[in-house]
This record gives C-alpha cells, structure tokens and sequence, in this order.
C-alpha cells in the first residue's frame, strides 16, 4: 500500500502532459456519458409511459383519462414531475433519516444498473457481459434492500409490512423468473444478451418463444414473475392502497418518492427489454443478419442502428402494452395466494418446463426437420390463441353494440386511435 | 486501463468500501444498521470479485450472498421479536468491535509483515465456461456432495419448522 | 306465489381444484382461460365510446341545463316571494342564513338585509322545505369558486325591500330557476372571479 501511495505521489509531482496515460480518463468521462444516456432514456420513457398507461386504464373504464396538458395530455408526466419536484421533501421526525434519505436512491440505482447489459441495437449496448443475463437477476437485489431500507427506516407500520412483503414477493419469484430464463440459456448456450439475440432470427418462427411449446409456456412463466418481481399487479401487494395505503413509500413525498415511480415505471421497460431479448428476437431486422449490420460501415452502418432499435423498441412497446392491459384487467391477489402462487405453481410448472425444453433441446436436432415441425406447430399454436383472443374480445364488443345504439343513439364504436 | 495507479485506485476504493462496511457490521449499536451495512460489505466484495476479473463469481456473490443472504439476514432482524428499541438493539457491540478491530489489528500486521505476492496481472475473459466445465467435469463428485449436503439441511430445516405431534408421530 | 330460488344447475366454477395432481392441472388450466377471458373483456373496452363528460369546456350544453330538477345547488331567494316569516333562518341547522325585518315609515314591514353565506351552507334543503310561499329555492348552480370566501356571503336585499302579502294564487310567478343569482354572485360566469378589494389575495 505504501508503495501505491509512493507511487501515486510521484506521478502526481511528475505530471507530464506529453506521457500521462488517458485512456482511463476517456473510459471514466465514457461511462459517464452512458450512465448520463440511461438516465435519460429512463425519463424519457418512464414519464410518457405513465401517461400511456393511465389513458389505457381511462379506456378500459369507460374513461377518457389525462387529455388536458399539451395534445391530448402528452406532456401530463412532465406538470406531475415538476408538482413533484415543488413538494416539500417531508422526513418523519422518528424515521431513520440517513436510510430514509438514501433509499430511493437504492432502489433507482438497482434499476440503473440492469440498463449495463440491456441492448437496445445491432450494437447499442453499454457492456455486453458473458454473464449478462445473470448480471439481470442479481442486480435487483439492490432493488430488495432498497425497498426493504425504505419500509424499515420509515418507521411506519404500513410501510414495514409493504417493506416485508415486496422483499418476500422478489426473493420468491426470483426462482420461476431464473427457471424460466434458465431455459433460454439452455436453448441459446449463451448468457450474453447480444449471443441470446443472436441464437434467434427476424422472423417470428426463429424467435425462442416459437421454437417450441415448452418455451412457448417458458416465455408465459417469465413475463409473470418479472411482472411480480416488479411489483406490478395483480402481484402488487407491497403497495397495495387497500391494506396500506403506498406501502413501503407511504411516508415519502417530492423528489424522493418521484425516485421510487420512477424506477416503477423504469422497471416496466426492463420487464418488456428481458422478455423480448430472450424470447421475441430482440433487435434483428428481418432481411439482415447481424454479422452483415457489423461489416457495414459509415452511414450504413449507423442507419441498421437506428432501424434494429426501431425495431427493438416496437417489440418492446408491444410488450409493456400488454402488461399495462394486464394491470387493468386482473385484481390484486392476497398475501397467501401470491405464495400459493409461486411455490405451488409457477416454481414446480417452471422447472417442469426446463425439463420439457431439456428432453426436446437433447432430442430433437436443432434445424432439422422435426424442429421446424415443431416451430411451425408453435407457430400455429402462437396464432390460435391471438385468434381465439381477438374473437373473444370482437364477441363481447357485439354483444353490446346494438343495445348502446338503441340506448343512446351513437354508435359504440371508438378505437383507441379516435382520440377524444 | 492499463495504468497502474488507476488500477490501485480502483482496489482501494472497493477495498475501503468493503472495510468501512464491515466495520459498521461490527461497530454499530443498532443491528439493522449492521444488517444494511453488511449487505454493502458483500456488495463490495462482488466488486472486488469483478475487478479481479472473475465475473461469474461477482455475479454469484450478488445473486446469492446479495439477493439472498442479506435479505434473509434482514428478515431475522425484522421479524425478531423484541427489537422494539430500535436505535439500540445491539447490547453487545462495544465487546464485538473490540474484538473485531483487535483481529483487524492482528491480521493488518501480519499481513504487513508477511511476503504477499502481489502484481500478478489476469487476462480479462469470460470465465463462465471454464467453471462449467470445471463443476460438471473433475469437480463434479464435491459439486453433487455439496449439493447434497444442502438437501439434507433444506429436509432438516422443514422437519423442524413442521414440529412433532404428541405420541412421536408427524 | 314467489317461487323458490332455483337450485345452482353444476359447478360454477368448473374444474375448480379439488387438490392433487389433477386439481393441480385444472388450476393451471383454469388460469389460462380465465386470463384470457379477462383481457379479451378488457380489449374490447378499448373500442368503446368513453363516457366522460368533459366538464367545463367541451361539453354540448352547461352542466346546470344538464341537472335534474331537483339537483340542490346554491339557494336562491325571490325576493317579492318573501313574506319575511324567518321560518328558514329558524330551520337551518347551520345557522347560515341571516334574515332583518324593520318597520318601516309606512307602518308596514321591510326585509333590509337577507344573507345566505354559501359557503358555510351544507344543502340539506330544510330551509326550502319549510318556505311556504317557495320564495327560498334551490337553483341548479354549482361553481361557487371565489377569490374571497367572504364572496360567498350572498346579499340578497340590498336596499330594503317591503315584505310580500299576496293573496293565495295571486302571487307573481317565480323567476326563471338560476336567473336571480346572476346579480347576486359576484363575478358570476367569469373565471377566475375577482376579490371585491381589487384582487388582493386574502389567505
């Protein structure tokens, strides 16, 4: 250690300009502008997304929801963050300040973290680890202690309890959530998140949830505990409002609980990212394969960038689409059946399923016959349910339209597009 | 990143973490401070794992002690009974730091005294594979043991949750 | 004659779990469906007309006309109804309605000061109850946001104003529902209103 001192001592005496090394100097002010990226990106896309989300819910309840500040209500994240922002910042007198105060910063630097190893594009990712999906299931441990920091330095009943649970809740569907993403990893024979992409194809009959029916079942498994382990319902017990009023940040206001929605509604984005990197393609355009995208170079090379992001970010919307929908359409499970849930259902469902995607992985030799047998039965699979979907949904639209016509002169009909 | 003293910096920073951390585990009067400061300690030896190149092993340090051991050490806190007062839980912690800087002493000047190498630079790769192969190929007897050997504490840990009936029967 | 409640024709739920590995299976299966089913009913919510009412800019006509007749909104006093009997004053439980009748030169009797101080009023209706000669109603006006509360202290006489004395159906007719409170109200159907001491705030 002395001698590192020494060291340190005399480089900083001797400072040469003409010698001294940059490049950490490039990789610190480099990881800086990433960070700086992410950071953004989260505003960017957790801001508008509560607005998206609350004109869903206002649709789906036979309202209209937030259409008042700028078009049709787009900017309604930005007057919620600044009233956030001009809110006192409230510390109860028998909290454990120092813990209240650091937190939300726990817990948004837990979601910070999983933006490392998410790619966005062909070569958008900030470090493509080999351990990259692992990385993804460890880092929201902060995101544990952060939230169970924040329930106990509360020093409140609601927010301890809120505290208790969510730590329960994340600790248990952490297992199907590993089980389920286990069996990309078989399938794939990577971690890496650009190796799991590139394991896939563009189009939807090479994606791993078509590859077969285990994996199709895989991709289920795993939207449902990362929509738990993000505390969203119908698996939002930590902040349930009937039983305890916000839960773990009942006690916080301003700019400390704007940390926590932010990184509720970040979290949305890592939910859909995980889900379509391991199951949907992630970012591969049809056409292109991605060693093409990396020998193309100059302008090219930057317009497959922008396209495979494009790309990714359609898929990825889809999918927080339909996890908002789910958050409106299914109510809250108790304590005992969140439980009942996980370890009697999903964890033995999930690793029977690893075992189906084991036996098939094993037997059936990847792109031969019986595979794409079985990918065009999944495929088929895949369809039959979004049709049997879409003609419930057109069923129960019918059913109503001719009494509302009678009832109030107008028609029923007003798609989500026809903005009111 | 090659240089030196970046590299010694960026050692000291995680060690000082991992140090400061422990010495709070130790030093603290209210144990679920202890509890939270022990989670920074594990973070920190991830992070050490890391800088040491060995990234499975940071991510396992993370996964497991992290994600898990601190949690459920915060569980026992939490749901031990009796911990009403909580700004001084830890009754004890004077005779616990005592020791724990003592051995701390103890250890620092052994080390200072004794010949550690020291420098020996890694080649950063994935070492994921290499583990793989390693627990599945000439490790693969320990790993099952080991595997066992938990099995065996699981059962052990329901039996005893579960409790005995009256006349020795489950 | 009433006829029993039929008894349930099966199982509601069937394939309900009934445990073990079969009940096991119908759980899981019965998720799925169900879970389907539910966003099926939930998407086809998507493509319905909202109901909302866009309260107060885009809406086809006030709310006030949209009201029922008997929607208790702010009291309103017809002054050449009042025969000054304070039955209302001595009715409300509030105590927020201040009625002076005086002598006046000619011998009879003038109302010189009839306050209802809206907003201390809790629309319990009892003083339009008990007013015999229905000068005291309740119009359909709602928006009563001021920049002074004290606004909300409504005058209804301001110079004094000789008590009724009709003949039973000789009575004017009561004026138009919500027409009275139009002089009443200060700054009434502008918004925001203005303080009456030229816009100082008052906390």
């Amino acid at each position: 250690m002395l001698r590192d001192v020494a060291t340190f001592l005399e480089r900083l005496l001797g400072f040469d300009p003409a010698t001294f090394d940059y490049s950490w100097v490039t990789a610190v002010v480099v990881i800086g502008a990433a960070s700086l990226l992410a950071f953004v990106f989260i505003a960017l896309f957790a801001g508008p997304v509560t607005w998206w989300e609350r004109r869903i819910a206002g649709r789906i309840q036979c309202r209209i929801g937030p259409n008042r500040v700028g078009p049709q209500g787009v900017l309604q994240w930005l007057a919620d963050g600044i009233k956030c922002f001009l809110k006192e910042d409230l510390v109860p007198a028998a909290a454990d300040q120092g813990l209240f105060r650091f937190a939300p910063y726990l817990v948004f630097g837990g979601y910070m973290a999983t933006f490392a190893v998410l790619p966005f594009g062909a070569n958008l990712v900030a470090a493509d680890l080999d351990v990259g999906l692992l990385y993804l299931l460890a880092i929201t441990g902060l995101v544990v202690i952060g939230i169970l920091m924040a329930g106990w330095a509360s020093n409140s009943k609601w927010a301890l309890f809120g505290g208790i649970r969510s730590a329960a809740q994340l600790v248990s569907y952490e297992i199907p959530s590993a089980f389920s993403l286990m069996s990309v990893v078989l399938a794939a024979g990577t971690m890496s998140m650009q190796g799991i992409i590139g394991q896939q194809g563009a189009w939807p009959w090479e994606w791993f949830v078509f590859k077969n029916p285990f994996l199709f079942a895989a991709f289920f498994l795993s939207l449902t505990a990362s929509v738990a382990e993000g505390n969203r319902t119908p698996f939002d017990l930590p902040e349930g409002e009937s039983e305890l009023v916000a839960g773990y940040h009942v006690e916080y206001s301003g700019m400390r609980f704007l940390w926590f929605m932010f990184a509720e509604w970040g979290n949305l984005w890592v939910i859909a990212t995980i889900a379509t990197v391991c199951f949907l393609g992630g970012w591969q355009v049809p056409g292109v394969t991605p060693a093409e995208i990396a020998a193309s170079t100059g302008l090219a090379f930057w317009g497959w960038q922008a396209l495979s992001f494009a790309v990714f970010v359609a898929k990825a919307s889809v999918l927080v689409a339909f996890v908002i929908q789910l958050r409106w359409t299914l109510p809250r499970l108790r304590v005992d059946q969140l439980m009942i849930t996980c370890w009697k259902y999903l964890v033995p469902g999930a690793l029977l399923n690893l075992a189906g995607v084991l036996v098939l992985l094993a037997v059936v030799p990847d792109q031969g016959v019986a595979d794409w047998a079985i990918r065009g039965a999944t495929l088929f699979l895949g369809l039959a349910l979004a049709s049997v979907f879409v003609w419930k949904a057109r069923a129960g639209y019918l059913a109503d339209r001719d009494l509302y016509r009678r009832m109030e002169g107008k028609e029923l009909w007003y798609p989500p597009y026809r903005l009111p | 990143m090659t240089d030196p003293v970046v590299h010694a910096a960026v050692f000291y920073v995680l060690a000082a973490f991992t140090v400061v951390g422990a010495g709070i585990v130790a030093l603290s009067g209210n144990i679920v401070h202890s509890a939270f400061a022990l989670f920074a300690t594990l973070f920190g030896v991830a992070g050490l794992y890391a800088y040491l190149s060995a990234d499975l092993l940071a991510v396992v340090q993370m996964l497991v002690y992290v994600g898990g051991i601190s949690v459920l050490v915060l569980f026992a806190v939490m749901l031990t009974s009796g911990l009403s007062d909580t700004g001084h839980t830890n009754p004890a912690f004077r005779l616990a730091g005592g020791i724990a800087v003592l051995l701390a002493v103890t250890a620092g000047a052994f080390v200072a005294a004794s010949a550690v190498p020291t420098g020996v630079e890694s080649a950063v790769a994935p070492t994921t594979g290499a583990i793989g192969d390693a627990l599945l190929g000439p490790f693969v007897l320990p790993f099952e043991v080991v595997s066992v050997v938990l099995l065996a504490a699981l059962l052990g840990a329901v039996t005893m949750a579960r409790g005995w009936k009256k006349g020795g029967a489950r | 004659m009433v006829s029993a409640v039929p008894p349930p024709v099966g199982d509601p739920m069937p394939g309900r779990g009934t445990g073990g590995l079969k009940g096991w299976i119908a759980n899981w299966a019965r998720t799925a469906t169900t879970v389907l089913d539910g966003l099926a009913v939930t998407m086809s919510w998507m493509f319905r007309r909202p109901l909302t009412i866009q309260y107060p800019d885009k809406i086809p006509q006030p709310v006030q006309q949209m009201l029922p007749e008997t929607y208790r909104g702010i009291l309103e006093l017809d002054v050449r109804l009042c025969t000054g009997c304070l039955q209302c004053q001595k009715t409300c439980p509030i105590g927020c309605i201040d009625i002076v009748v005086e002598k006046n030169e000619a011998g009879g009797r003038d109302i010189t000061r009839f306050d209802i101080d809206v907003s201390r009023c809790m629309y319990c209706g009892l003083c339009s109850e008990v007013c015999t000669f229905a000068a005291l109603r309740h119009s359909s006006e709602f928006e009563a946001t001021q920049p002074d509360i004290r606004n909300l202290n409504l005058h209804f006489v301001t110079k004094p104003v000789p008590v009724a004395r009709h003949k039973p159906g000789e009575a004017p007719p009561r004026a138009p529902r919500g027409s009275i409170l139009k002089d009443v109200i200060p700054g009434y159907g502008r918004r925001p209103g203005k303080a009456p001491d030229g816009g100082e705030k008052n906390r």
